[in-house]
């Protein structure tokens, strides 16, 4: 299975360092749904205060692009 | 000649008692029975050394032995019926996994897993009801130990329903540095993941922000807390409501 990797921006980059296994892009876009709602519900805690301006930046193994999700569309509510 | 061999003797196999002892005593628990309580329990004591991942107890099963650890950590689990599983407590130095056996045989609730390996005092279950059976002491250790665990569950209930993954997670590495008595805390972060309910993506994202902010290092299955006040800021109050120190005393419980 193809590797992924979730890295996040905004004026910094944090790095999946790690990567992911799976089937196909599709998979994928499910993975970064399912993360970017783990990172912003209920208080992005260490990494942002606002998400305003950070977008998850998912690439394959060559480090190309495919899509990107702008983290402030998740998240349930107000911040910590 | 023998009277010194003998005296030596003795005064080895009191050594060996007493260092026995000690070695027990790095448990809360077993150091919080007076010492004629815990002579009782000594000869039945026996130190294990289970592997990280060594799965202790699975829900339904008969309680035969009772857990007390001396380093190392084990982690209570809910199983879903999809085979995922979130953690609801942790017990190391500070407590034990099965003592309520020793009021009368028992099944265990939660998976128990030995997720950081280390050194566990242990007692055959029915051995130690036995025991039990005639130690107003050890009944009320057990007790105590059941109302501060009752009021930390509670608490973690609270804190997987209220608080965020970032938070979580430096609340945990916190309180699991603290039960191991070590700043390096031997765990993946495939395994944190799953302790959190979240993602390993998302423990690596959330790692990766708080090594490049020298709250910790990591490489795989290693963190090592290099910045302790920092991660408690980062940390959700459910750290401190849930200090090993702190909540016996919030409850008037003394142990």
């Amino acid at each position: 299975m193809p590797m992924y990797y979730f890295n996040l921006n905004d004026d910094d980059v944090v790095v999946d360092t790690d990567g992911t296994d799976l089937p196909n892009v599709g998979a994928a876009r499910i993975h970064a749904t399912g993360v970017a709602r783990e990172l912003t519900s209920k208080g992005g805690g260490i990494l942002t205060q606002s998400w305003s301006g950070w977008t998850m930046s998912v690439r394959d193994e060559h480090g190309t692009e495919l899509f990107s999700l702008t983290m402030s569309d998740f998240g349930d509510g107000p911040e910590q | 000649m023998l009277f010194h061999h003998c005296a030596s003797e003795e005064l080895r196999r009191t050594v060996l008692v007493d260092l026995a002892g000690q070695a027990h005593r790095q448990n809360r628990l077993l150091a919080a029975m007076p010492p004629n309580t815990l002579a009782l329990l000594e000869p039945d004591l026996r130190e294990v050394s289970p592997e990280q991942g060594a799965v202790l107890l699975e829900p339904g099963d008969l309680i035969e032995t009772i857990y007390f650890p001396l380093t190392g950590l084990i982690s209570l689990m809910v199983i879903g019926k999809d085979g995922n599983f979130i953690e609801t407590s942790t017990v190391g130095r500070e407590g034990a996994v099965g003592l309520h056996s020793g009021l009368s045989r028992r099944r265990s609730f939660t998976r128990a897993t030995a997720q950081i390996g280390g050194k566990f005092s242990t007692i055959r279950a029915a051995r130690f009801e036995h025991i039990v059976n005639g130690s107003a002491a050890i009944r009320d250790v057990i007790l105590r130990y059941t109302e501060v665990l009752w009021a930390e569950t509670q608490q973690i209930a609270a804190c997987n329903a209220m608080h965020g993954a970032s938070a979580r997670l430096c609340r945990w590495l916190l309180q699991s540095a603290d039960r191991i008595g070590s700043n390096e805390v031997p765990l993946t972060q495939e395994f944190l993941a799953q302790m959190l309910g979240a993602r390993r993506t998302t423990v690596t994202l959330l790692a990766q922000r708080m090594q490049a902010k020298g709250l910790i290092r990591y490489r795989r299955g290693r963190i090592v807390i290099l910045d302790r006040k920092g991660l408690e800021a980062c940390a959700c109050e459910c750290y401190h409501v849930m200090h090993d120190e702190k909540l016996p005393r919030a409850l008037g419980v003394n142990l």
